[in-house]
């Protein structure tokens, strides 16, 4: 499904990442860990097609097509998904064009005709209550005003939406609490199946106690430097990343 | 003033005076009629009155040269099929609907059904020939008019073809706005009109009116040099919208006053999307204390589009407040100009106003040029005032792109929302919708 081979990216002439490899099959679940400021978000940005970040060497190929070659709304529209760590609010947009707009367009691209309006409004309250949110989040502005759990909750509730091959979710389960990291978790695993990949970010263990990944890596300063099965993660939470620093900071220098 | 430009408004009003005797030479039996005779003092009126040049303070951004280098032309209005204003109505029945063809009322194509009684909507002729109004018209348009230092004021008066006179009694109240659409056609010579509108609002009464001004041939080149007049008695309630799209080559000069007495709210809203050089002029006048007072904008220039905003806000009286908010989007050479100025007298205690402009200007050679100018006399006063000039939000552009939107439907949402926040202010859903509808369509052309 994905394949990044020795990618490395700067921003603003500063190196990032620095030469990433990794493999995600249909139907897995990767979750990324690492310490702040190791390049975590800046994958995942570069992966969605952001344009700040520029590329330096490597490739990545998604679904047999070479992903870095596609305009970001192209990257989407293929089944590329990134739930943002920090996602913008636009205020004027409101969300039931915005949450419209998204559904039709991902028609349109299938060749299937947009959905009419009784149709559309179904859809919509489903998957609202999905991430159980209110249905009056409609008349609302894009993210405007609000609460951190609510922002990660629309995005999962736009993922559902989207129903993407591969799902990206940047520190998603941050700063929720147990019945927001709930509601998060579900979304995941209801779109669970053998054809839908998952690559997490996350700090913490205890997503991964309700999505149950298949591997874990852990990326510090622009590298995968070790990747192992959920244990590893216990491992990482208990003795937090000083051993891993210790182990290949010296390296890196 | 430089010689070359005053050698040219010499010209220009030399010009404007054989078009003047054109006019009366085609008026017949018209020509004693006391609203010639008015028409012809503004004439001698604007022999005396220099145009505004860029030397002006106010008219820095702005030049009358284009405008005023035209020889105009005056010709019967063509005729129209009713099919043709579809393009351009309002709501159905319920609004009262005049139509306007090259500066003169055409009634067939209006329609006054919906006009309840107590409303009285006439032309500014017969209303100063009517002992009832007479002595209000005089009072306070044509001498309000005579008194004006501006030569525009003093043109439009003087070529003034079916000036309207709308009055609301006291304590009525109209629900559903009364629509002016003028429309523009191609004529052989550039043609000058002279919209002219005095509105007189009674004690407790409440009224909308909405001027679209519109071309039928988007290469019409034509002069709409307009004079607008509220008077809102005590505790009147009046709401004005300009719904402003010229053909491209088209020029228009807005001249809005509003008279505003006790408790008396005022409120105008102007969206800008034609016309090569648009230039507004819109004054509120608090006249006494507890009023309020709106002035909304929106401006949309594309091209080499020229789109200018001086507003006035009286503040004379304690206890009043006002909110301004201007918002525009500015593309390839376009230029905007936004300079409000808030003047709050010593005696104006008590004030509270809010003034806000904020443009985006999204191409390299478009320009930007805002002066908000708030000036304060009084010392318990509550006053803001703010301007921006900035681009799209790349990252809000990143966002939606990230979930399918191609990136002209990311940027086009983004600047419809930028401008959302003054729309949404339009209290009128007919109105709403036909002004977000005519932005979406310029974001498209
Ligand atoms: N726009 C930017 N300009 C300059 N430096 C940046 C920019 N964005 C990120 N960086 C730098 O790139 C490095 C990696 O940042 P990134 O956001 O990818 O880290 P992260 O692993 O996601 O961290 P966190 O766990 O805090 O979210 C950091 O040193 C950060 O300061
Ligand atoms: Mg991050």
């Amino acid at each position: 499904m994905l394949s990044i081979q020795n990618l490395h990216a700067n921003i603003d002439d500063k190196q990032i990442l620095k030469g990433i490899n990794l493999e995600i099959k249909a139907g897995e679940v990767h979750a990324i860990m690492g310490p702040n400021g190791s390049g975590k978000s800046t994958l995942a940005n570069v992966l969605a097609g952001r344009e700040e970040y520029e590329v330096t060497e490597g490739s990545v190929t998604f679904m047999g097509k070479d992903l870095l070659d596609m305009e970001v709304d192209e990257r989407s529209l293929a089944g590329l998904f990134l739930a943002f760590q920090y996602p913008v609010e636009i205020p004027g947009v409101s969300m039931s064009n915005f949450l419209k707009t998204i559904v039709n367009n991902r028609r349109t691209a299938k060749g299937l005709e947009e959905l009419k309006a009784p149709e559309m409004l179904k859809l919509l309250r489903e998957k609202i209550d999905l991430v159980d949110m209110d249905h009056g989040m409609l008349k609302r502005f894009l993210n405007e005003g609000f609460s951190g759990g609510e922002k990660k909750r629309n995005e999962m509730l736009q993922m559902a939406l989207m129903e993407p091959k591969l799902a990206i979710l940047d520190e998603t389960d941050s700063g929720l609490d147990i019945d927001a990291l709930r509601i998060v978790a579900d979304a995941v695993n209801k779109l669970r199946s053998k054809d839908r990949s998952f690559l997490i970010v996350t700090h913490y263990q205890r997503l991964l106690n309700y999505i149950v990944p298949d591997f874990i890596h852990v990326l510090y300063n622009g590298r995968i430097v070790k990747s192992g099965t959920k244990d590893l993660a216990f491992e990482l939470e208990e003795r937090g990343y000083d051993w891993v620093k210790e182990e290949f900071g010296a390296a890196s220098v | 003033m430089s010689a070359e430009t005053q050698d040219r408004y010499i010209e220009t009003k030399a010009q404007l005076s054989r078009l003047f005797q054109s006019v009366e030479a085609s008026l017949n039996g018209e020509s004693s009629h006391p609203f010639h005779a008015f028409r012809r003092q503004a004439m001698d009126k604007l022999q005396d009155l220099s145009f505004p040049t860029r030397r002006d303070e106010d008219w820095k951004y702005t030049s009358l040269n284009r405008l005023l280098v035209n020889e105009y032309g005056h010709q019967a209005a063509p005729k129209l099929e009713e099919g043709q204003l579809a393009p351009f109505v309002i709501g159905g029945e319920e609004v009262i609907q005049l139509v306007f063809v090259n500066g003169t009322w055409n009634k067939e194509l209006s329609r006054l059904s919906a006009k309840p009684d107590f409303l009285v909507v006439m032309e500014l002729k017969h209303a100063l020939a009517d002992p009832q109004y007479k002595t209000l018209i005089e009072a306070e348009w044509t001498q309000w008019a005579l008194a004006s230092d501006s030569a525009l004021v003093a043109m439009n008066m003087a070529f003034a073809q079916s000036g309207l006179f709308v009055h609301i009694p006291a304590n009525k109240v109209l629900e559903n706005p009364i629509h002016c659409i003028h429309i523009h056609t191609k004529t052989d010579k550039p043609q000058l009109t002279s919209p002219q509108m005095f509105v007189v609002a009674g004690k407790s009464s409440q009224l909308t009116v909405v001027d679209s001004f519109v071309s039928l041939d988007a290469d019409a080149v034509y002069f709409s040099n307009i004079v607008n007049r509220f008077v809102l008695e005590p505790n009147a309630v009046v709401y004005h919208y300009k719904l402003q799209n010229e053909a491209l080559e088209a020029f228009q000069i807005n001249h809005t006053e509003a008279l505003v007495k006790r408790d008396g709210n005022f409120s105008s809203f102007v969206l800008d999307l034609g016309g090569r050089i648009v230039r507004n002029n819109i004054s509120a006048f608090l006249g006494d204390s507890g009023t309020h007072t709106n002035l909304f904008g929106v401006y949309l220039g594309k091209g080499e589009q020229h789109i200018d905003s001086q507003t006035f806000i009286d503040h004379a009286f304690p206890h009043c407040t006002s909110n301004e908010l201007y918002k525009g989007i500015l593309t390839d050479r376009a230029n905007g100009v936004f300079n409000g100025k808030v003047m709050v007298h010593k005696d104006a205690q008590k004030t509270n106003a809010y003034q806000q402009n904020s443009s985006l200007v999204l191409s390299e050679r478009a320009q930007m040029d805002t002066k908000p100018q708030l000036e304060i006399f009084a010392d318990d006063v509550r006053c803001s005032h703010g301007a921006t000039i900035g681009q799209l939000d790349e990252s809000s552009v990143f966002y939606l792109k990230s979930r399918g939107f191609n990136d002209e439907q990311a940027r086009s949402m983004l600047q419809h929302a930028f401008l959302i926040e003054v729309l949404e202010h339009i209290h009128l859903d007919e109105v709403r919708e036909k002004a977000e509808a005519l932005v979406f369509a310029k974001f498209d052309s």
